[in-house]
């Protein structure tokens, strides 16, 4: 009986070794190479021992200027997605959560459809009018498509965490005096904040990672970093996979350290309403 | 404050005075790949735009993009009614009756505006940028294939010099196959299975073909069966790596620097890099040569590598053609040539190699300038280029693992691509 026990727990550590091996290899992989030396990053057999170095950061710095301009970039097109994505998805969670009807019953279809709808359906036919509108290459026709593709999500987490708010709080609120908004500001979100933050890393991680939209949209102006990683990796001279890597890392360490931060509001988020009876 | 009509004066002043400012320098948007900006501009020879930017009194604002994507943004700016981009640098492949259509013809500009010797830019570049009788690009950079050569690896086993045919390189490739003295296996070739220019080479090293200039379907059968089995043949001794269908093409110079494969084939403009200290574990002691004929090809064959080029091209709809225009002029003369060879470019000007300063700081001008004297695209561009070429590259890969002989990969690849070929 103990030793079944033993057993078991001797499984689920391997388990959880083999799952962390699998999801942190590659970034290991990643930051080790970007302080090897260059001619030891594919050494074979693969070199375990190495003198570090910093040359790669040094050449992305002295090399790739516009990576890091991409960078403050990338930061501003997702503080503004962010803020939009989360703002637009408590109102619309609160309609969602508090009112019943036909209308808006039909719409959650709808909310559900454009999650279902691939990006690049989108994009193409949007290059002719962002141009025509003149919001090409800018960083808030940017943020508002990270945005809109991800209110749909955002709305059904912030819906389930307002399910969980009393309404009998919206009532007291009301006979205090308070009209909707006020309640929604003032009494809801400082309640949902929680779910704010899991809509947020979501948003966050999503932006500061996106390729196609800021590839089709973006020329030098509102230009994100995994646009320079992609020039990197498609240099024709040969690729420079150190800095490559130490781009990589950059690229990796915020959103790395923020997600390590909120990673209990990300679970929080993914499991927002599953206990709900 | 009351508005009096001076202050409104005063104001409106202001507010349009740095559209006025702007408006007396010119700006010139390019499009184009990071190295087509860095070899202009950056590089022994310096920054080679400057004194066209003070001619012109213009700015140059440079997007540039990794490859594909820079092709399709290309060509989508050049489908809007109008766009900023004044040039776009074209990838040959590309060079298709469609794109031609979205490009402004150069004919009018070389007459009135022409191009210093333009007969010295090497004519297969020019003659592939020629759709349907217009000129739609000027040559400005290419990557021709050579044979590259780890000579220490090649010594271990007794070899003193690069092979000078074609089967002394099959024998060579089977000799060197094995392990390194200090015991990491060694691969004869490292070649990409992803891409149709390397069984290309091959057939054109038996003096044949996949799709010539004039749009002819394997012109000579026999050269490729014989050049698919002669790349099956390294297959099954061990010349290539047991992973060959999974190689890719930046996988062959980091083998051919690591000292997993003893040969690649890789464009000329790669040697240096090969060969520096800081990247390469044998800097110094790769080689490269011509990729050589076989013993058996026609009498007075003689090796045409394969090429990739890219051009300068003017969108139709650009705004500003004239200064696009006295860009492309300005970067096509041979004295830019020249420095930009010196930046880092591959050369389109056959003078270019002639340089004795150029030559002397290029240790394979020489042969690069052979080469390229009688290199090809590896095939000519065409609507359905890209499936033509999946279905050749799927049919060599068949052959080489075995899964049909190489004589029905022929027939086969003859069979599924002549539809696709323009009429």
């Amino acid at each position: 009986m103990r030793s079944g026990r033993l057993f078991i727990r001797l499984g689920k550590a391997v388990a959880v070794a083999l799952i962390l091996l699998w999801s942190l290899a590659p970034i290991a992989l990643i930051l080790s190479s970007s302080i090897k030396p260059e001619r030891e990053i594919f050494a074979f057999p693969p070199s375990i021992t190495f003198t570090p170095t910093f040359v790669h950061y040094e050449a992305l710095w002295e090399r790739w200027p516009d990576f890091f301009h991409a960078l403050v970039n990338s930061l501003i097109v997702t503080v503004l997605a962010t803020v939009l994505a989360v703002a637009a998805s408590l109102c619309s969670g609160y309609a969602y959560s508090r009112f019943r009807g036909h209308w808006i019953d039909s719409s959650a279809l709808f909310l559900i459809a454009v999650r279902l709808i691939p990006p690049i359906v989108c994009t193409l036919p949007l290059f002719p009018v962002a141009n025509a509108l003149g919001l090409q290459d800018t960083h808030a026709w940017l943020a508002a498509l990270y945005a809109t593709f991800f209110v749909s999500l955002g709305t059904f987490v912030m819906r389930a965490f307002i399910d969980q708010i009393p309404k009998e709080l919206d009532e007291a609120a009301a006979v205090d005096g308070a009209g909707r908004l006020r309640t929604l500001f003032r009494v809801v979100a400082p309640l949902a904040a929680q779910g704010m933050l899991a809509v947020a890393v979501f948003v966050i991680v999503y932006a500061w990672n996106e390729f196609l939209f800021a590839f089709i949209f973006t020329s030098t102006r509102a230009r994100t970093a995994p646009l320079v990683l992609a020039e990197i990796v498609g240099n024709f001279d040969g690729v420079e996979w150190g800095v490559l890597f130490a781009a990589a890392s950059v690229q990796l360490a915020p959103v790395l350290l923020f997600v390590w931060v909120m990673q209990k509001h990300l679970v929080a988020g993914l499991t927002a309403g599953a206990t709900k009876g | 404050m009351a508005m009096s009509r001076r202050l409104l004066l005063g104001s409106a002043a202001l507010l349009a005075a740095p559209r006025t400012l702007r408006a007396q320098s010119r700006k010139l948007d390019i499009l184009s790949h990071r190295v087509h900006q860095a070899v202009l501009t950056q590089g022994a020879a310096g920054d080679l735009t400057e004194a066209w930017r003070r001619a012109r009194n213009a700015e140059i604002g440079w997007t540039t993009f990794d490859i594909g994507p820079l092709q399709d943004r290309l060509l989508r700016e050049a489908s809007l009614p109008q766009t900023d981009y004044g040039v776009g640098y074209l990838l040959n492949s590309r060079a298709t009756a469609q794109t031609a259509n979205l490009l402004e013809p150069l004919e009018d500009h070389l007459r009135s505006e022409p191009i210093e010797a333009l007969d010295d830019i090497a004519p297969g570049l020019r003659a592939a940028m020629v759709v349907g009788g217009r000129t739609i690009g000027i040559p400005v950079r290419h990557a021709t294939n050579g044979l590259f050569c780890n000579m220490a690896l090649l010594e271990e086993r007794g070899i003193t010099a690069p092979p000078t045919s074609f089967e002394e390189f099959l024998d060579q490739c089977r000799r060197v196959a094995g392990r390194r003295s200090d015991g990491p296996p060694l691969a004869g070739l490292v070649m990409t299975a992803a891409l149709a220019a390397y069984p290309v080479i091959f057939a054109r090293a038996f003096g044949g073909d996949f799709i010539t200039e004039d749009y002819r379907l394997l012109p000579d059968h026999e050269a490729m069966v014989k050049a698919i089995s002669a790349i099956r043949g390294l297959f099954e001794s061990g010349g290539l790596p047991r992973s060959y269908a999974n190689i890719t093409n930046e996988d062959q110079a980091t083998w051919l620097m690591q000292g997993r494969a003893a040969f690649a084939i890789l464009p000329f403009a790669r040697h240096a890099q090969l060969n520096r200290p800081d990247q390469s574990r044998f800097a110094g002691r790769i080689q490269a040569v011509e990729f050589p004929v076989s013993s058996t090809a026609p009498a007075g064959t003689r090796m045409a590598t394969t090429v990739e080029f890219w051009s300068m091209s003017i969108p139709r709809n650009a705004r500003d053609k004239g200064l696009a225009w006295s860009f492309i002029q300005a970067m096509s003369s041979k004295s830019v040539t020249l420095g930009a060879a010196r930046n880092g470019n591959g050369p389109v000007r056959v003078s270019t190699y002639a340089d004795p300063g150029f030559a002397a700081e290029n240790a394979v001008a020489a042969i690069e300038a052979a080469a390229l004297s009688r290199a090809r695209i590896p095939f000519p561009a065409f609507p359905e280029a890209n499936r033509a070429e999946a279905i050749f590259v799927e049919e060599v890969q068949s052959a080489v693992l075995g899964r049909k002989t190489p004589a029905q990969a022929v027939e086969d690849t003859a069979s599924r691509v002549r539809s696709l070929l323009p009429a």
